[in-house]
C-alpha cells in the first residue's frame, strides 16, 4: 500500500527551481532511498514529504490526502522528519526527548516510551543527558521518540552522515528492524553507494529532477552515477567494492 | 546523572520551605527588626504599609522574572537570552516611564498596559533584527538587544533628564530597580499579568519543550513553531511588564534562575517554569532583604545583591562536572 506519494511536485525559493515535477511513491513497510549529489534538492524533497514546505505545483499526498490538508497532531501521527543536524545541546535526558513523542496522542499511542527504548537499545541510558551521547546514540533516542509518535513514515535526512562506519550499521539494522516488524516507511537521503545497495528501493535525482529510480542494482549502475555526479572516470571498481563491505556488514549482523 | 524520580519533588519542596523561611525573614528585617510576638499599632502599619508590599514586590518580580528567562532561552533556544539582555525589559520602563512622564497614567492598568506594550513592540523589534535570510541566528539576535536595550535606556535617561516631572523620581528607580519606594498600588494589576502569562506557558508547556528542539523536530511533533513561540513570547512579555511596573529593570535573576534550576530538575518546562517562579521570587526577595539590612540605613539595590549572591553559586555550578 502506498503511504506517500509525490505527485508531479514542483516547489522553488524564486527564481530558481528546486524540484521539478517529482512523481515517485514510497510503500507501507518499505526501505526507501533518496540520493544524488549535493545541491540536487534532497533535503527539499524532505521537507516537501514532512509538510515543512508546500509545493508550488503538484501534490504530496500521504494516505491519499495531501499532507497540508492534515491538523499538526493528525500530521505528527503519520509523518515524523529528522533533520541532518540534531543538537547536540538539547538539555534534555533520553527519558525526557523520547516521552515528547507522547505530545501528539491523546493517551492512545501504541509504543510505550519503555518499548522504545528497548527497541533502540537504550532502556539502560533513560537518565542520562542527550549531550553525553555519541552522534549514533543520539540519532536512536530521536528515533526512539518518532516511534512513540506513531508516526507511520520515518524522514531522516542523511541519517548516516558523521556516523562511523559501527554505528551506519547499527543505524541501518534499527531501520530494517523498524520497517520489518512495524510496518513504518523509512525514506532517508543519503551519500553512501554502498548503503544505498542495500535498502529496498533508490530515488536518484539530480538538479531537482528524478533522474532514476527502483531496485538499488537498476539504478546503481555505473553509467547512472556518472550521470548523477558528473563524473568521467571509472567508478565501478568503487562501487563494487563499497557494495561488497557493506553486504558483508549487513550478513553479518543480521 | 542518574537521579531518582522523586527528586524534582525534593527540590521543589526544599526551594518551596526555604522559600517560607525567607519571606518570613524579609518581612522581619530591615533598619528595625519587627518582632512578631509584640505587635503594637506603629509596627502593624509599617508592616503593612512598608515591609508586605516590599516582600511581595520582590518575589512577584523574581518569580516573573525567572518564568520570562526561562521561557525566552527556550523559544529563542539561547541560553543567554533574558528580559534584560534582549532589551525587553529596557523597552518597557521606557514606555512605562513616557506614561508616567507625560501623564498618561490615567488608571492603574495604564502603567502596566505601557509596559507591555513596549515589551511587546522592542521584543518584535529584537527579533525582526535578530533574523537574517537563513532565519533567527543566535547571536545576531543578542547584538540586537544589547543594541536595542541600550539605545532605549539612553533615550530614557534623556527624557528623565529633560524633565522635571512628579514621575521622574519614579522612572529613575525604575532604571534601577530600586524596590525601596513600592507599596501596593501596582500589586493586583502586576499579580494578573503574572498569572496571566504563567497560565499561557504553562498551557504551552509542551510547545515550549518542543521548540527546544529546534522548528523542525517542533513541526514534526505536531507544532505549528512560529505560533507557539508567539504565544509565549507574550506571556513572557506580560510577566516582565510586571515585573518592571512593579520595581523597574532588574537584570540576573532572569538569566540565571533557569540555568541553576535546570541544573537541579532537568529541562521539562512543566517543572522548570513553576521552580523558576518560586526560585526567582526567593531571591530577589532574600537579596532584598539582605540589601536593605546590611549598610542600613542605606539602601542597596535587590537586583546588585541578587548578582552578588547568585553569580558565585552559579560558577560553581558551572564548575561541576555534569555526570
Amino acid at each position: 500500500m502506498t503511504t506517500l506519494e509525490f505527485a508531479d511536485v514542483s516547489f522553488s525559493y524564486s527564481p530558481k527551481k528546486f524540484v521539478e515535477q517529482m512523481s515517485f511513491t514510497v510503500a507501507e513497510g518499505e526501505l526507501v532511498g533518496l540520493m544524488g549529489p549535493n545541491g540536487a534538492g534532497k533535503s527539499t524533497v524532505l521537507k516537501l514529504a514532512a509538510g515543512l514546505l508546500s509545493p508550488r505545483k503538484g501534490s504530496v499526498l500521504v494516505g491519499k490526502q495531501a499532507i497540508g490538508s492534515y491538523s499538526g497532531k493528525e500530521r505528527a501521527k503519520l509523518v515524523a522528519y529528522l533533520p541532518q543536524i540534531l543538537d547536540l545541546h538539547a538539555p534534555f535526558r533520553v527519558g525526557e526527548l523520547v516521552r515528547m513523542g507522547e505530545y501528539p496522542q491523546d493517551g492512545t499511542q501504541a509504543l510505550s516510551v519503555e518499548e522504545a527504548l528497548h527497541i533502540v537499545g537504550l532502556h539502560e541510558k533513560t537518565d542520562t543527558h542527550l549531550a553525553e551521547l555519541s552522534g549514533g546514540e543520539r540519532r536512536r533516542a530521536y528515533i526512539a521518540m518518532t516511534l512513540v509518535q506513531g508516526a507511520k513514515v520515518l524522514l531522516l535526512d542523511e541519517p548516516m552522515a558523521s556516523l562511523d562506519i559501527r554505528y551506519q550499521f547499527d543505524l541501518y539494522r534499527l531501520l530494517k528492524d523498524i520497517v520489518r516488524e512495524k510496518g513504518v516507511s523509512v525514506f532517508m537521503s543519503s551519500h553512501d553507494i554502498g548503503m544505498g545497495a542495500m535498502l529496498d528501493r533508490l530515488i536518484l535525482v539530480k538538479g531537482g529532477v528524478v533522474i532514476a529510480q527502483g531496485d538499488p542494482d537498476t539504478v546503481l549502475t555505473e553509467d547512472t552515477v556518472q550521470d548523477a555526479y558528473d563524473l568521467n572516470e571509472s567508478v565501478g571498481t568503487y562501487m563494487a567494492t563499497n557494495r561488497t563491505i557493506c553486504r558483508a556488514f549487513a550478513v553479518a549482523g543480521a | 546523572m542518574k537521579r531518582k524520580n522523586g527528586y524534582p519533588v525534593l527540590v521543589a519542596a526544599a526551594l518551596c520551605a526555604a522559600s517560607l523561611g525567607i519571606i518570613v525573614v524579609s518581612v522581619a528585617s530591615g533598619p528595625r527588626v519587627l518582632n512578631p510576638f509584640s505587635m503594637d499599632i506603629e509596627t502593624c502599619r509599617m508592616l503593612l504599609a512598608i515591609r508586605l508590599p516590599r516582600t511581595a514586590v520582590a518575589l512577584l518580580m523574581g518569580g516573573a522574572l525567572g518564568a520570562s528567562g526561562a521561557i525566552l532561552q527556550g523559544i529563542f533556544r539561547n541560553p543567554l537570552a533574558d528580559p534584560y539582555i534582549l532589551g525587553i525589559s529596557s523597552g518597557a520602563s521606557l514606555a512605562a516611564s513616557f506614561g508616567l512622564l507625560f501623564g498618561i497614567s490615567l488608571f492603574t492598568l495604564s502603567v502596566p498596559i505601557l509596559a507591555f506594550i513596549g515589551a511587546i513592540a522592542t521584543g518584535a523589534a529584537v527579533v525582526a533584527l535578530g533574523h537574517d535570510r537563513k532565519g533567527l541566528q543566535p547571536e545576531r539576535l543578542l547584538l540586537a538587544g544589547v543594541g536595542v536595550g541600550f539605545f532605549l535606556s539612553a533615550v530614557l535617561m534623556l527624557v528623565m533628564t529633560m524633565s522635571v516631572d512628579d514621575g521622574l523620581k519614579r522612572a529613575i528607580l525604575w532604571m534601577s530597580g530600586d524596590l525601596s519606594m513600592v507599596d501596593w498600588e501596582l500589586v493586583p494589576v502586576g499579580l494578573l499579568f503574572i498569572l496571566a502569562g504563567l497560565v499561557i506557558a504553562l498551557a504551552r508547556r509542551k510547545g515550549l519543550n518542543a521548540l527546544t528542539l529546534g522548528d523542525d523536530i517542533a513541526h514534526s511533533l505536531g507544532f505549528s513553531p512560529t505560533k507557539e513561540r508567539y504565544i509565549l513570547f507574550v506571556a513572557a512579555s506580560l510577566m516582565t511588564a510586571a515585573a518592571v511596573s512593579m520595581g523597574g529593570v532588574v537584570g540576573f535573576v532572569g538569566l540565571v534562575v533557569p540555568h541553576v534550576v535546570r541544573r537541579h530538575v532537568g529541562s521539562d518546562a512543566s517543572v522548570v517554569l513553576p521552580l523558576s517562579v518560586v526560585a526567582g521570587g526567593t531571591l530577589l526577595c532574600l537579596a532584598d532583604a539582605i540589601g536593605r539590612t546590611v549598610a542600613a540605613p542605606l539602601e542597596l539595590p535587590a537586583g546588585v545583591i541578587a548578582a552578588l549572591i547568585g553569580s558565585p553559586y552559579f560558577i560553581y555550578l558551572l564548575g561541576q562536572k555534569r555526570a
